[in-house]
């Protein structure tokens, strides 16, 4: 464990390398994103439509979207790396190469916590926002949420190595669906056209949507868990087999 | 010696990318589909979610849902015509600037601006999110009841052309930093432009002027589409004129002019040290 503790403090300080200073670009651009957000919201739910969740409750749920954002929908760079021929260099280190990935992943998420996400959270009563979750199995469900988010990822690097010089392809349509999908940006039950019902069940679903859900109160917990769980149980053995296989196929040059 | 510049020979220059890019189609047409493909989606996905919100809510800060389609089907011709002047990271420039290829353009004939102008024209692979935000634009004018005139097209066309200008105006100011810092600056142009993309979609109608203000001078997303889009719907906001984006242009480009050729003095005095001596980037 303090292997991939380690491994994940690396991936920390490297974020942090050319200095803290060069991260700001990156924190102002979510700042500025958040707070125009925050008043759309709350422009929209002043319409007086009726739909299943309070204006306090959509506010809650796009801040916390945008402060655990990297969380809620998994990336890790393995895509990435795989067209800069850096994953190859995994594979020289005493480690499992998924073990890895997750423990620099998990690393590459503390700065942007340190400088956005927690300094938002001090600031949110400013904004109207109440952030203590609706019910305790917020965590639980924030946890598979992860879990399930690394399974995906690893499927795309997958697909990312069975047709080789698409990464940047997958890539976009991939943040296209999952973003969608997930209901990060718009809760999956507030969906126009009858598409809230047809895309609940879908694993997408019980990525970054079902946490924040749960978190506001606008859930049936019981529900999203199990699927959450049930996606978990489907998905992490593909996800396995698939990379297993698809490990000799790996062509990277770099560059 | 470089080329005698013309309008032809820039008519030339942006059909030589053409061709290039025609043969790219030919030559590997199925990733060249797939590529169009992911275009498509991606940027509906960004617009789409906008327009359901104000689909799901009868509209957005009293801008009824048709005129935030119109607003949509303006984000998607900039997002067309971005990628189809663009795609070669000559918009993204701390790119070029941060990987230290700013030396290839020196050693063409031509100057460095006419260069970046025209390398990228890409209207067969790039062109799909144009013809996409067209349709679009189309089809929310038809519900809009909106009297199209050769003047409004005029109208239109002059708008994203000034917003293409900020666009490359604001990505070649921050760019800039890149000639100082380039490698923890190569991104920076793509934390500006793209990093900032879906906030240029939100319709600011109904939301505070502190808020709105920013969007407009420091930050100016709503350049991008809100602003015009309500010119052209013949309401331009906060009682400004039509012609604010043209002023807004002309001081920001003086501004991005004299930082950016700064950046470029000291980088032709001080090169880059991005590659080592047997060709890899560090």
């Amino acid at each position: 464990m303090i292997k991939y503790l380690k491994t994940a403090q690396l991936s920390a300080f490297e974020k942090t390398n050319g200095g803290i200073v060069y991260l700001l670009p990156d924190v102002i651009v979510k700042i500025c994103t958040l707070i125009p957000l925050v008043f759309l919201w709350k422009v929209v739910m002043s319409s007086g439509a009726k739909v299943d969740m309070t204006t306090e409750q959509m506010l809650t749920y796009a801040v916390l979207s945008a402060l655990l954002a990297d969380m809620l929908v998994v990336k890790t760079p393995a895509s990435g790396w795989l067209s800069e021929g850096v994953l190859l260099k995994l594979y020289g280190r005493p480690l499992p190469v998924l073990g890895q990935l997750i423990a620099l992943t998990v690393g590459g998420w503390v700065p942007m916590l340190l400088l956005f996400s927690l300094p938002m959270v001090i600031l949110s009563p400013l904004l109207d926002v109440n952030l203590v979750p609706a019910s305790p199995y917020f965590l639980l469900s924030f946890l598979l949420c992860i879990s399930l988010g690394f399974a995906v990822d690893f499927l795309f690097a997958c697909l990312s190595i069975k047709l080789r010089n698409m990464t940047w392809l997958i890539c976009r349509i991939r943040a296209a669906i999952v973003s969608f999908f997930s209901g990060t940006i718009i809760p999956i039950n507030l969906l126009p056209y009858g598409l809230a019902e047809a895309v609940k069940y879908q694993p997408f679903a019980s990525l970054g949507g079902a946490p924040l859900s749960i978190f506001v109160g606008a859930a049936n917990v019981e529900r999203t868990i199990a699927l959450q769980i049930l996606w978990n149980l489907i998905l992490w053995p593909l996800a396995l087999l698939a990379f297993r296989k698809s490990q000799e196929g790996i062509v990277s040059y770099g560059g | 010696m470089a080329d005698k510049i013309t309008f032809t020979r820039v008519i030339k220059l942006l059909g030589i990318s053409a061709k290039m890019d025609l043969a790219w189609f030919l030559r590997d047409t199925k990733y060249a589909l797939a590529i169009i493909g992911a275009d498509i989606v991606s940027n509906l996905s960004v617009v789409s979610a906008v327009f359901l919100i104000s689909a799901r809510f009868g509209g957005i800060g009293g801008m009824s849902v048709d005129e935030v389609l119109f607003m949509m089907a303006y984000s998607t011709l900039i997002t067309g015509i971005f990628v189809m002047f663009g795609s070669h990271n000559n918009i993204h420039i701390s790119r070029i600037i941060g990987r230290g290829q700013l030396e290839h353009l020196f050693i063409q004939p031509l100057p460095i601006n006419v260069q970046l102008a025209t390398c990228s024209f890409s209207p067969f692979t790039g062109g799909s999110n144009f013809f996409v935000g067209v349709v679009l634009m189309i089809i929310a004018e038809r519900r809009l009841g909106l009297q199209v005139s050769f003047g409004w097209v005029l109208s239109l066309a002059v708008y994203l052309f000034i917003t293409m200008v900020v666009i490359v105006a604001r990505s070649y100011l921050v760019s800039s930093l890149a000639f100082y810092a380039p490698v923890a600056m190569e991104e920076i142009s793509y934390t500006a432009v793209e990093g900032t993309w879906l906030l240029s979609t939100f319709p600011l109608s109904g939301m505070p002027p502190f808020v709105q203000i920013p969007l407009l001078t420091v930050l100016p997303e709503g350049l991008m589409a809100w602003f015009p889009s309500l010119c052209l719907l013949g309401r331009p906001p906060l009682g400004l004129s039509v012609y604010y984006p043209a002023l807004y242009v002309i001081i920001l480009l003086p501004i991005t002019s004299y930082i950016f050729k700064r950046g470029l003095s000291y980088y032709v005095r001080k090169g880059s040290n991005r590659y080592v001596p047997y060709g890899f980037r560090r």
